[in-house]
């Protein structure tokens, strides 16, 4: 299977640094993520891995520079978050919350045939599409990760940014992931994915980051994923910086 | 506009008169009071899904209450003591926008932060109510805080439908991105969605309909029919469109009942607690509702 030519753009942190309060979360954070490729970041809880992607997104007053280069104009960026916070109870359905996101038109009337196509058809990637009526507290974690993961494709995204999207995931979901990731990458989409599970980053990513407040080693995962660097990097006491 | 009101308005007062609606509706103060909660019912009950949606239920009660003491400091101010609205909108409004600015910034809890200036609102307005009880007969404040059907008059019903539409096309136009901005700030963020605008712009749709319907609810019960309709609503819907659907008719229901029972029965009740009354036994139905029939408790997690 052929791979296209990367329509996401490559993304440059250089000396990135946040301090909330007195304790610096990031401190000279500096790594390049390759255009159309899936780059990894791993690092231990409290680490600084979500606050990276806050900081990418613009959601923390960070220090340094991120430069989001696009190949051509600014494109679309998808992103997983870890989880919502909402109201298990409330009645909202798969597909108000999906339109919703995808549409202006108020979630409490129904949505156009052609929005609910679209909708189904990003479900149906993620092998939700007979969940679309269900509420949304009624799914499991897993089940509402893969929604997650579907708002994410609508519309087609040419940066993806995961915050830890297999953290529920069974064995199907998982499938299910790995296979979403790799179709986006034969698309040319890079994709930035914050990652717990060390073995999924191995299978699927081109590129790694160890980050434990600051980058501790990145490179191929074949080449910097060893026993010795990763018991490194999870036992790294990031206040031994200071 | 108000000629046309006024021949509405006589229009229903011939059909009371006729025995085609109930007759308490003979009275134009009495029609003036249904128009008004026909409007205030269902701008409520709308907005109210959002105020569940966003759990922000306590936040809005905060709100009504607030309005004890912008009642007070108006009528301490010079304002009239039927329609303190400048120091009404004013109050409130510096009372949600500071719950909202400290609500980033201390790291609190909203239900804890809410609970520190709610104490204090009303230790102000109780103070301030205090020092009016020397000047003025304090029972003339009942009709601001407890809502009455006496006051409201065509220029309010002309003031209540402008709110009124703001609020509802607001509400309708926003609805999504409010919705989304309360489930994950930082997806509503990546989507375009300025959240921090929207918090405040909240804030300023829960103040305005608090002050809008002061006349016909009262002060301190409007935060309740922003959350007993949706509250009951959420119980037993499936989708958001019957959320808010049902919502919305709880409290028109709630409202009409509320304005004509006391009058048909001669209830010497107050307008707004006879509304809340009325919105809480729907409440309590739903509630029955959904434990009589297990089909209403929506699927198992």
């Amino acid at each position: 299977m052929t791979e296209m030519a990367p329509r996401g753009p490559a993304i440059l942190f250089e000396d990135v640094s946040l301090t909330l309060g007195r304790t610096t979360i990031l401190s000279d954070v500096s790594l390049r993520v390759q255009a159309g490729r899936i780059h990894g970041l791993i690092g231990p809880n409290g680490g600084g891995k979500s606050s990276l992607i806050r900081c990418l997104l613009g959601r923390a007053p960070h220090g340094g520079r991120i430069g989001i280069e696009w190949p051509a104009k600014a494109g679309i960026v998808g992103y997983v978050p870890q989880a919502l916070d909402f109201d298990r109870g409330l009645p909202m359905t798969v597909m108000d919350f999906m339109a919703a996101i995808v549409t202006s038109r108020p979630a409490f009337l129904s949505p156009k045939a052609s929005t609910k196509q679209v909708i189904l058809g990003a479900l149906a990637q993620v092998g939700m599409q007979d969940r679309a009526y269900r509420r949304m507290g009624a799914l499991s974690g897993g089940e509402r990760q893969r929604v997650m993961l579907a708002q994410a494709l609508m519309p087609a995204p040419d940066l993806v940014v995961l915050d830890e999207p297999m953290a529920a995931l069974d064995r199907e979901g998982a499938a299910v992931f790995e296979q979403v990731i790799l179709d986006l990458r034969r698309k040319g989409v890079t994709i930035f994915w914050v990652e717990h599970d060390l073995d999924a980053v191995r299978r699927l990513a081109d590129e790694v980051t160890g980050l434990s407040r600051t980058v501790l080693f990145g490179g191929s995962p074949d080449h910097v994923l060893t026993s010795e660097q990763v018991l490194n990097l999870f036992s790294h006491r990031a206040g031994a910086l200071s | 506009m108000t000629g046309g009101f006024e021949a509405f308005r006589q229009w229903l007062q011939a059909l009371a008169a006729g025995g085609y609606l109930p007759p308490s509706l003979g009275y134009g103060f009495a029609v003036n009071a249904l128009l008004a909660g026909l409007i205030a019912g269902p701008m409520l009950g709308f907005l109210g899904t959002l105020v569940v949606v966003k759990r922000h239920a306590f936040f809005s009660e905060a709100v009504g209450h607030a309005a004890l003491t912008g009642v007070a400091i108006g009528i301490l101010a010079g304002e009239p003591y039927t329609s303190p609205y400048g120091s009404l909108f004013g109050y409130c409004l510096i009372f949600g926008f500071a719950l909202n600015y400290l609500r980033h910034r201390t790291g609190l809890s909203p239900d804890t932060l809410i609970g520190v200036f709610l104490s204090m609102s009303l230790a102000l307005g109780a103070s301030v109510l205090l020092v009016l009880a020397g000047r003025i007969n304090v029972h003339i404040l009942e009709n601001v805080l407890f809502g009455s059907i006496l006051t409201v008059s065509g220029t309010d019903i002309t003031i209540l439908a402008i709110i009124g539409l703001i609020v509802v096309t607001m509400t309708a136009v926003f609805f999504n991105r409010f919705m989304l901005a309360s489930f994950n700030p930082m997806l509503a963020s990546v989507r375009g969605i300025p959240v921090k605008v929207l918090d405040y712009a909240f804030v300023i749709l829960v103040t305005i309909v608090t002050v809008a319907c002061v006349k016909i609810i009262g002060a301190v019960l409007v935060g309740a029919l922003l959350v007993i309709p949706a509250a009951g609503a959420r119980i037993v819907s499936k989708s958001l469109k019957g959320f808010v659907a049902l919502s919305t008719g709880f409290a028109l229901v709630a409202t009409i009942a509320g304005i004509l029972v006391p009058m048909e029965t001669d209830l010497p009740v107050p307008s707004g607690a006879a509304i809340i009354l009325a919105a809480g036994c729907l409440f309590i139905a739903c509630a029955v509702l959904r434990t009589l029939i297990p089909s209403m408790r929506g699927e198992s997690q």
